[in-house]
């Protein structure tokens, strides 16, 4: 394992898989052609030593045909031995067509069992006719006729020696030749490599982020025009990290303005949060503030109102007797239903005050105890038309469309009469030139079981930008002319904690329609 | 098979079939030498003649042909011809073209050796004195003597050596070494064989001594001077003794004739190597 790890920087190393590359293939190369010359050299040689047996068979078999045609046995054994004394001839033999002997010679070797055997036809010479042929006219012919045999056997030790003589030379020339290409291939890998690794040198410097390296490799062959791809990748890299970086400060600078902007969000609802903190607190102070007075006022009309109906029958029974006389300027008798009338308004719009201070009390404190209460919803028209009877304008005609059968919605009447009277006020309002019309109806949708209350006028009617913010809290169109900028802030949230939905659509020029949605019934 | 074949002889061979004529040719077998040598005895003899080739049949009844059809002449072309002719005594033979033609009274020809006197014209002109020869006495015992007697008349020394098998003619050639001028390589079947041929070379090669043959084709085998028949020219001048013979001589007054032309073909590299070797007459 440690060795594994110790090799491996040069196992990855290019010049060094290159190099071993190199010399493995120059080895088997050079043991291929080793073993090739060998075998060649070896063939060779038992071809030259066939080739030469054979050689001097044929020359012996020709010298012999005519001593064994004569059966010359002397000159047959001094040719045979003179064959024999060949350095490769092991023995000689010459045999006549039945296979005798007729000469033999041997060297003084021992036969070795791999002895190369070869064997020649002694036969006479075919060309050659007889002389009747002759003088016939006779063409020659190439039959040869076979006369006998000459064999021989020949020593192939040698090409044994010669192997083992060829096996160590080629080896110690192979080794040295390999020894010799594996330096030139080194030196020739050094030189090769050397641009390659400063080319993998450059593309690390550049991979480490070094975008500003370049790879300083000259030439018009790979390696260069590599390296040139390389600089120009890395100089475009540069570029785009110049660019991300850009972009990145861009952003940098949107999210710091949305953050602004949303901080500025959170410290607007942070204020209104406070405002109405505020508000509520407010709300409460003058609900106290308020309710002394206006319990004591409650409480003067009362009396007023007691004391009148119990001053009437007294004051009845002057006027029957003295006649006419005046209360402050009026006729007793106008003046006694007038005094009883008002002190009974005295008390119900103070009862009035009261319920609308509970009523911001409770917005203000959040208490919601009276939407449980019925509420009917023309009922509740009729006492918001009445709350604003004084403040209608004649140049306004305002027209009333009451449906019928429709159902009670569990709710606050001072809260939704709060509402219509919002939505009303705001109608008289859409007419600069101050005349117009305001329709007010009601009606129930029994398929969505929904009580709807529509406030529409032909006035005006509200742009887009306004329309996008009816709903925010102190955003008045109308704020120098006394604006608070809650009335459908508040509206809307008394429609929604009824269950219900506040709806306005408005065409520019052609008037707004304000639509209460309550959901019918559902009273405990 | 052979029942058949005679029977086709039969017909082949009977009067019935044939017209009448002189001279009746026996040729041993469709050979080219003999066809060449019976070209020019046709050319030389105009009689009537009918031609048969022994070859052709399995048995050749020549005695009962000779009887039959009573040619006045019978032409041997080749021994076996002249064998089956020699058999019968109604007509004179004249043969050509056979190498051992023997002697007999009504039998007369051309034989196939030339005149003794031309090879050794040819040895005189080579400046050899000693001449040696290898003969079979069975075969050309008579040509040689005719050869000796010619010798005698000259300044040349034939120096024979007998041999009785083709395989003594080896070491009957070493025998010759250093006695003789050059060699004489008769037509014999005994001394000349396929096997011993080249003996006469080596022993050539060796003492350097001219061989003088019988056949052109020996000059590639590195003869000296070839001294060969022309066939045509055979066929020929026993056309010319038939012709005699047709006109009324007896053949007993035509005797046997050796070829009248000699072709004489030298191997001139042999002889300009040898001529040092020569005496003062060489070519």
């Amino acid at each position: 394992m440690k060795k594994s790890y110790r090799l491996s920087p040069y196992t990855k190393n290019f010049r060094f898989r290159l190099y071993l590359l190199f010399t493995g293939t120059i080895a088997l190369l050079t043991a291929a052609f080793a073993s090739f010359y060998v075998m060649t050299e070896i063939n060779g040689y038992r071809i030259t030593l066939e080739r030469e047996g054979r050689l001097l068979a044929t020359i012996l078999a020709q010298n012999a045909r005519l001593p064994l045609f004569a059966e010359n046995r002397e000159a047959l054994t001094l040719l045979a031995e003179g064959t024999a004394r060949y350095p490769s001839v092991l023995s000689v033999s010459i045999s006549g067509t039945d296979g005798r002997l007729i000469a033999e010679s041997k060297s003084r070797k021992e036969t070795p069992a791999d002895a190369v055997a070869m064997e020649v036809s002694i036969t006479s010479p075919g060309r050659v006719l007889s002389p009747e042929s002759v003088l016939l006219g006779h063409a020659t012919a190439d039959e040869e006729r076979v006369i006998g045999r000459v064999r021989l056997r020949l020593d192939s030790s040698g090409a044994r020696d010669r192997l083992a003589t060829l096996v160590a030379a080629s080896l110690a020339i192979g080794t040295l030749f390999w020894i010799l290409v594996s330096l030139l291939c080194y030196q020739i890998l050094k030189r090769v490599t050397a641009s390659f690794n400063m080319l993998m040198g450059g593309i690390e410097e550049i991979g480490s982020g070094k975008l500003s390296a370049r790879v300083d490799l000259d030439g018009d062959d790979e390696l260069g025009r590599a390296a040139n791809a390389i600089n120009a990748m890395a100089a475009s890299l540069k570029l785009r990290e110049l660019e991300n970086l850009s972009l990145q400060e861009e952003l940098l600078n949107a999210m710091k303005m949305e953050v602004q902007e949303e901080k500025k969000r959170v410290m607007a609802r942070l204020i209104h949060t406070n405002k109405m903190t505020s508000l509520g607190l407010l709300l409460s102070s003058m609900a106290h503030e308020i309710n002394n007075p206006n319990a004591s006022i409650r409480f003067s009309g009362h009396m007023i109102g007691k004391i009148w109906a119990d001053a009437v029958p007294l004051l009845d029974g002057v006027w029957r007797e003295e006649g006419e006389f005046y209360l402050g300027g009026v006729p007793f008798e106008k003046a006694r239903l007038v005094l009883a009338e008002n002190s009974a308004k005295i008390v119900e719009n103070s009862e009035r005050i009261a319920r609308v201070v509970q009523g911001l009390r409770d917005y203000g404190v959040g208490g919601g105890a009276q939407l449980r209460q019925k509420l009917e919803i023309n009922a509740t028209v009729s006492a918001a038309l009445s709350v604003l009877a004084c403040r209608m304008k004649r140049e306004v005609q305002l027209s009333t469309s009451l449906g019928t059968g429709i159902p009670v919605v569990a709710g606050s009447q001072q809260q939704i009469e709060q509402v219509l009277i919002n939505l009303i006020l705001n109608a008289m309002q859409a007419f600069p030139e101050g005349e117009g019309e305001v329709a007010l109806s009601t009606r129930y949708d029994s398929a969505a079981a929904e009580v709807v209350v529509e406030v529409r006028d032909n006035g005006t009617g509200i742009g887009a930008e306004t329309m996008g913010r009816l709903f925010e809290p102190f955003y008045s169109t109308k704020l120098e002319s006394g604006g608070s900028g809650l009335g459908l802030y508040i509206s809307q949230y008394i429609v929604v904690e009824h269950g219900g939905r506040l709806q306005l659509s408005s065409v520019l020029g052609k008037g707004t329609l304000a639509r209460v949605v309550l959901p019918a019934g559902q009273v405990n | 098979m052979q029942f058949l074949m005679i029977l086709l002889g039969l017909l082949l061979l009977s009067p019935a079939q044939t017209q009448a004529y002189d001279v009746l040719v026996l040729q041993s077998l469709h050979e080219k030498g003999y066809d060449e040598a019976v070209r020019g005895f046709k050319r030389e003899c105009r009689a009537g003649m009918r031609t048969l080739v022994l070859s052709d049949f399995a048995e050749a009844d020549v005695t009962r042909i000779a009887r039959e059809e009573k040619p006045r002449l019978i032409v041997a072309v080749g021994d076996r011809a002249l064998e089956l002719a020699q058999k019968q005594n109604i007509a004179p033979v004249l043969y050509m073209m056979a190498l051992n033609p023997g002697r007999s009274r009504s039998v007369s020809g051309v034989g196939m050796l030339l005149d003794p006197a031309r090879y050794l014209s040819v040895f005189d002109s080579l400046g050899a004195k000693r001449v040696g020869v290898i003969y079979d006495p069975a075969r050309s015992g008579a040509y040689l003597k005719s050869a000796e007697a010619a010798a005698k008349r000259g300044s040349i020394q034939l120096v024979g050596r007998e041999v009785h098998a083709a395989k003594e003619t080896p070491a009957v050639l070493e025998s010759l070494r250093g006695r003789v001028d050059a060699i004489w390589m008769l037509p014999d079947m005994t001394a000349v064989s396929p096997a011993s041929t080249e003996a006469y070379f080596l022993f050539s090669q060796s003492e350097r001594v001219p061989v003088v043959t019988f056949a052109e084709i020996y000059l590639t085998m590195g003869g000296a001077v070839a001294l060969a028949i022309d066939r045509f020219d055979i066929g020929r001048q026993l056309g010319k003794m038939a012709q005699r013979l047709l006109e009324g001589t007896l053949i007993e007054e035509i005797p046997p004739q050796y070829p009248r032309t000699a072709l004489t073909k030298a191997n001139d590299k042999v002889v300009r190597r040898l001529k040092g070797n020569l005496g003062a007459g060489a070519w």
